[in-house]
């Protein structure tokens, strides 16, 4: 589990006192990574016209005037104002900027900046570095804007991170989804049950109901031996999902005459050697429809026959 | 029916004059199923059973191994083919050999108290 998204699902222990997002990053963020870094600014000996020019030019309200680099001032909006009603507009302006302006810390979280925006009631605030140089500028503006971002960014990464997991529980799902295939030839009777053992490997491996997994095997035995005994050749599939196996028995003819028969206990048409392997019985088929869940039997002379058979799975209950 | 109480299968094997083929390990005995047709023996047998029965094919393995049978019993003095008793070895299934007819078999096993 990454942090992020830990965070985001306020998981276990932090799901009783849940903080958003937004908040933990007011606390997280910095005035540095809010503010208007390398600010437009102004000298001492500039004239208010001057500043009147950059602001119109850059939509600025504030602009802060600076010498070598140390912040000596402010010059707002306000200030232009009164110096074209009052005349003095072009006069320098370190006689009418507001002198040690307060100002902000880079390193100061965004939390402590929005509580001195609330305290002073400025629109901006000069930001300064560790050695009181001016580095930026920021407003309110800028805090919203930087938020925005930041929560933008976290959602995408959680999108990005649900994609992954979904990725990731489509390929668990397609490896527990287990294919055992096999052609089966005519009077083979030495490979009966490959199919059968295959899936009873992965039935145990999965710690399925031993009796489940026996009916799955019966079915799957027996639909071998049929198309071993009784067909020309054929093709058994058994497919092993998380809650079921699928058995599709298909054999290339040459059918079966009746079904409702062939359904039947002690009915059989196997020859003399099949029968005196043991194979014969009748019961095959009724062996089959016994242990399915599902159980499908389609047949026409002279193309085959499709057996389809299902088993819901359980898993083994646990024995104290 | 296999309701009674586990048989260690080594104290039948004088009575049986069965020859083991494989191991015959400490294998526990819930009754006994005979047929020598193995669709029914997958209908019909119980796990944990002796099973009874004249068949040698490998199939036997198969079915045993499928209905958790733990032992087999091949009566009228058949053995199957050392590649089957070898298969059966894997699959950790005693295969057991006897002189005695089934139905001989079956009457020793009822006379020791196997139901």
């Amino acid at each position: 589990m990454n942090p992020t998204s830990s965070l985001l699902a306020g998981s276990g222990t932090t799901e009783k006192r849940r903080i958003s997002v937004a908040q933990v990053l007011v606390y997280e963020l910095r005035v540095r990574d809010a503010m208007t870094k390398e600010p437009v600014t102004a000298g001492p000996t500039d004239t208010m016209r001057t500043i009147q020019h950059l602001m119109k030019t850059h939509r600025f309200s504030g602009v802060p005037i600076t010498q070598n680099g140390c912040l000596l001032g402010i010059v707002t909006i306000e200030d232009i104002i009164n110096a074209l009603d009052k005349g003095h507009i072009n006069e320098p302006t370190e006689r009418w900027m507001a002198r040690d302006p307060v100002t902000l810390r880079d390193h100061y979280s965004l939390v402590r900046a929005v509580a001195e925006f609330d305290r002073y009631g400025f629109g901006r605030f000069p930001v300064v570095d560790g050695s009181d140089k001016l580095v930026g500028i920021i407003t309110r503006g800028d805090i919203t804007d930087c938020l925005v971002h930041h929560l933008e960014r976290r959602a995408e990464e959680a999108v990005a991170h649900e994609a992954v997991l979904m990725a990731e529980r489509a390929a668990d799902e397609k490896a527990r989804r287990v294919v055992v295939r096999t052609q089966i030839k005519s009077g083979d009777f030495d490979s009966a049950g490959k199919v059968s053992q295959r899936m009873r490997q992965v039935l145990r491996e999965r710690g399925i109901d031993p009796d489940v997994r026996r009916r799955a095997a019966i079915i799957a035995y027996e639909a071998e031996t049929n198309i071993i005994i009784h067909t020309i050749g054929g093709q058994i599939t058994a497919t092993i999902l998380p809650d079921k196996v699928v058995i599709d028995a298909i054999d290339e003819g040459p059918g079966i005459e009746n079904v409702d028969l062939a359904l039947r206990e002690g009915w059989s048409t196997a020859g003399p050697l099949a029968r005196e392997l043991g194979f014969g019985a009748g019961m095959g088929l009724p062996n089959i429809k016994r242990c399915s869940d599902v159980f499908e039997i389609k047949s026409e002379m002279g193309r085959g026959t499709h057996l389809h058979a299902e088993v819901m799975l359980e898993k083994a209950r646990m024995v104290a | 029916m296999n309701t009674q109480t586990p048989i260690k299968l080594k104290t039948l094997l004088p009575l049986l004059q069965a020859e083991p083929l494989t191991d015959t390990d400490d294998a526990n005995l819930t009754g006994c199923y005979i047929s020598d047709l193995l669709s029914d023996v997958l209908a019909y047998a119980r796990p944990g059973v002796l099973w009874v029965t004249i068949q040698t094919h490998r199939n036997v393995v198969s079915v045993a191994a499928m209905k958790d049978v733990p032992a087999v019993l091949i009566t009228c003095g058949r053995k199957p083919d050392p590649q089957i008793v070898m298969e059966a070895q894997e699959e950790g299934l005693v295969l057991l050999s006897t002189k005695l007819t089934t139905y001989e078999a079956a009457g020793k096993l009822w006379e020791a108290g196997i139901r």
